[in-house]
């Protein structure tokens, strides 16, 4: 192969190193290191002009350090004449929106009580912004008609706002609008029978709108979150005016702590557009990865994005290690992993079943413990093949293992692509009823392989090559997305 | 001037972040910045910023990635939230010394950090004394570059006695225009030493142009890293008859060991701003002094977001 260099990130340069070795050339040098305030620094060892550079950085460990060396190296490359540029990333980060990001001391954030709450976001407090009225309509209110029963008080401080008693107004600073419009209505009220034939709008103290005789006026409704709102059918071109700030009888419960009731509700920043337009930016002409936790992400980019899979390893393996595997059970622990299992059962012809998790509300008003786990399927006496993509605290795939040992299951497989198994995931594993855990090496597994046994891990280390050899060659891929490459 | 405007701080320098806020008389904004289980990282914004002008204050320093990450979702997040005008607040540009091509396929970091900045999101940057001030051009969108200047006279003029006879000292070539503008507003006389570097933070020689006999010398140089330049710097001029050795620098970076070198050097104070953070560091070595610096960055705040000029920063330390 000419006019290829292959340069490893410093996250898992071993997966970088066998790739070159099944490609059959060495691994380009270079070096990363950090500078003494913790900049990143990369030297490029040998020149790139006019080669293809596939840098090899998967997106694990130190997640942002790992991301900054990737960028640095593309933009290296690209000021140093590379012809292309692609970005082998095999776990990619920031593809999905993880489980709540944590304090601190290691409490999830979406655990705070309701008091600190606070400390955190700005909850609507009750209060609606007043609309500004432009001046020039002062004096041409409407008289509310067909809607109000009864007397309306005059203007107070402030009074609760109740439909079964006729309209109050609820303000804590009743504007000179609302002024005039009590003294409008008080006045009507007061002369109904007479039709609206005077033009008093010479008269300064009463503000009294000056209509053209016989013309219709204003109607007060009443919109959905019964507030007041005057809609003007005069010839002025004022379209709804609402009568004051009202706000809603009952303010509703917040749903969970941390929610926002009505108005601004706090979320979260989403960042894969971001990562997308960062890796674009430095110069990325290409990008590899496999298996994208959601597929949709392959738009956020205006390059081309190759999607691997791994799922002609996964039928491997289940074929060659899992004795009897006709007789077995592919489940996914989530309703959205569903299509990812299918596609392994229907391949092999074994049954399916789903674990759906229902989330409830429970007395404190949080959802985060009390989801109930269902089990859509039968896996009475039979072995489970648990199928997902990322496993990064293991929450998801041990409660389901647990599930399936209730449900009656003998043996229990995990599969998993990227196995990221961050804080005391392993401890759980290894408490888990699972077996076996079988993992890609799309990030690194030494450690992990150290601290369980119940450890497996498949090499995807060809199936990246095979594709880094078509890619230069420029042949088609499709081939590896059915089969193994040998 | 609660109108429209939000300010909001990332984890690099937050005491700095509650200063301006302070001085400008408004709270700090909410906002949530953390790290996921599997290290990446979380932004929340916890209140509305629909058609604000969003000011976000992070610096470059400390775990320099991690803050740059935190600093470009928060960007982006305002923006995907409808922000009128986002202003990235930047007190120390992270990566500004990988500037230029110095060497066979060297990446221009510092473009790559304007790139993503203006990627994520901002409308507007404001930072002070960048590395160079060429910087600017890596930006298509406006640049302000403060100056510590205004302050740093008015500290030599407040603290450093007889200050009309020392000599100011450039520690490089490549910092004698920063020198000289300072000698010259202060009618001071200037120095010179010309180094030359093997490889990244190993210095070898240091010879001195001008005279510094019986004087008090104060070097000043915008960044202090590793400070073997300043301590090597402080030894050649005591070498050569000076009484007494300042040193005024802008970002106080002082990695590794310098705290060290400091305290065992031949310098008599270390004077910086507080663009980065180093109360940790003032516990080491009684010789580091504070410039604080929030007040330009509030002034600045607030002039742009009234649109009224800043050049009054240029020369003048708001009181």
């Amino acid at each position: 192969m000419r006019n290829i260099s292959i340069f490893a990130g410093s996250s898992h340069p071993a997966l970088a190193e066998s790739i070159c070795e099944r490609l059959g050339i060495p691994l380009s040098p270079s070096t990363k290191n950090k500078f003494s305030n913790k900049e990143t620094n990369i030297e490029i060892g040998e020149s790139v002009r006019d080669m293809d550079v596939y840098i090899v950085q998967s997106g694990c460990g130190n997640v942002n350090d790992n991301f900054m060396e990737l960028l640095i190296m593309i933009a290296a490359c690209r000021t140093a004449s590379a012809r292309k540029v692609t970005a082998v990333i095999p776990c990619f980060p920031y593809a999905r929106q993880p489980e709540s990001p944590y304090k601190k001391n290691g409490m999830p954030l979406s655990r705070v009580p309701p008091e600190e709450v606070d400390k955190y976001a700005v909850l609507w407090d009750g209060k609606l912004p007043i609309t500004p009225v432009p001046r020039a309509l002062d004096g041409i209110l409407e008289p509310p008609r067909n809607v109000v029963s009864g007397r309306l008080s005059p203007a107070p401080a402030s009074v609760v706002f109740n439909v079964e008693d006729g309209p109050q107004v609820l303000s804590p600073t009743p504007s000179r609008n609302l002024r005039a419009l009590n003294t409008v209505i008080e006045n009507v009220i007061s002369d109904e029978s007479d039709d609206d034939e005077d033009n008093d709008d010479d008269d300064e103290e009463e503000i009294t709108p000056s209509l053209p005789n016989g013309r219709s006026d204003s109607l007060l409704s009443l919109d959905g979150s019964r507030r007041l709102s005057t809609i003007s059918k005069s010839n002025s071109n004022v379209s709804v005016l609402p009568l004051a700030p009202q706000p809603p009888a009952h303010p509703p419960t917040p749903a969970f702590p941390g929610a926002a009731s009505v108005g601004y509700k706090h979320w979260t920043a989403r960042s894969g557009t971001l990562i997308a337009n960062l890796l674009m930016t430095a110069g990325a002409d290409h990008i590899i990865t496999m298996d994208l936790h959601d597929p949709q992400f392959q738009g956020f980019f205006d390059i081309p994005v190759d999607n691997l899979y791994s799922q002609p390893l996964l039928v491997k393996y289940i074929k060659e290690k899992i004795p009897d595997y006709h007789k077995a059970v592919v489940v996914s622990p989530d309703a959205g992993g569903a299509k990812r299992a299918t596609v392994i059962a229907d391949k092999l012809n074994m049954d399916f079943a789903l674990i759906h998790k229902e989330r409830r509300i429970n007395a404190t008003g949080s959802t985060a413990s009390s989801s109930d786990m269902m089990l859509v399927g039968d896996v009475k006496d039979k072995v489970c093949i648990l199928i997902d993509d990322i496993a990064d605290t293991s929450f998801t795939i041990t409660k389901a293992a647990k599930l399936l040992e209730n449900n009656g299951a003998t043996k229990i497989y995990a599969l998993i692509t990227h196995a990221i198994m961050s804080g005391d995931a392993m401890a759980r594993i290894k408490r888990s009823h699972i077996d076996e855990v079988v993992v890609s090496n799309s990030v690194p597994q030494e450690e992990h392989l150290s601290a369980c046994s119940k450890i497996k891990v498949f090499d995807i280390a060809p199936v990246f090559a095979e594709a880094i050899r078509r890619i230069h060659n420029g042949e088609s891929v499709s081939f590896l997305f059915e089969s193994v490459p040998y | 001037m609660s109108n429209s405007i939000k300010v909001f701080a990332g984890n690099s320098h937050i005491d700095f972040a509650r200063l301006v806020a302070k001085r400008l008389g408004l709270d700090l904004a909410k906002c949530v910045v953390l790290k996921y289980s599997n290290q990446e990282t979380s932004v929340t914004i916890g209140e509305s910023v629909r058609d604000e002008d969003v000011f976000i204050i992070q610096s470059g320093c400390g775990e320099i990635n991690d803050h740059l990450m935190e600093l470009l979702i928060m960007i982006n997040a305002c923006k995907t939230a409808s922000a009128r005008r986002i202003t990235a607040v930047v007190p120390c540009f992270p990566y500004a010394r990988q500037d230029k091509k110095d060497k066979s396929r060297a990446p221009i970091t510092a473009k790559l950090v304007a790139n993503m900045l203006t990627v994520a999101g901002a409308n507007h940057v404001i930072t002070m004394d960048l590395h160079a001030s060429q910087i600017q051009g890596f930006f298509n969108i406006p640049v302000d570059n403060l100056y510590a200047e205004p302050s740093t006279l008015k500290w030599i003029r407040d603290n450093v006695e007889d200050y009309e006879n020392a000599v100011i000292v450039s520690p490089d070539a490549g910092g004698a225009k920063r020198a000289t503008s300072i000698a010259d507003k202060l009618k001071m006389s200037f120095a010179l030493i010309h180094k030359e570097r093997l490889k990244a933070s190993v210095v070898k020689r240091m010879v001195l142009v001008g005279d510094v006999r019986g004087k008090t010398c104060i070097l000043v140089d915008d960044m202090a890293d590793t400070c073997g330049t300043l301590v090597e710097a402080a030894r050649v001029l005591m070498e050569n008859g000076a009484s007494k050795v300042f040193a005024m620098v802008t970002h106080a970076v002082l990695s590794g060991d310098a705290m060290k070198k400091i305290s065992n050097s031949q310098l008599d104070r270390l004077v910086v701003t507080n663009s980065i953070p180093h109360d940790d560091k003032k516990l080491l070595c009684p010789k580091l002094a504070t410039i604080d610096v929030s007040a330009t960055f509030a002034e600045a705040i607030r002039r742009t977001h009234n649109g009224e000029s800043i050049s009054y920063l240029f020369n003048y330390v708001p009181s």
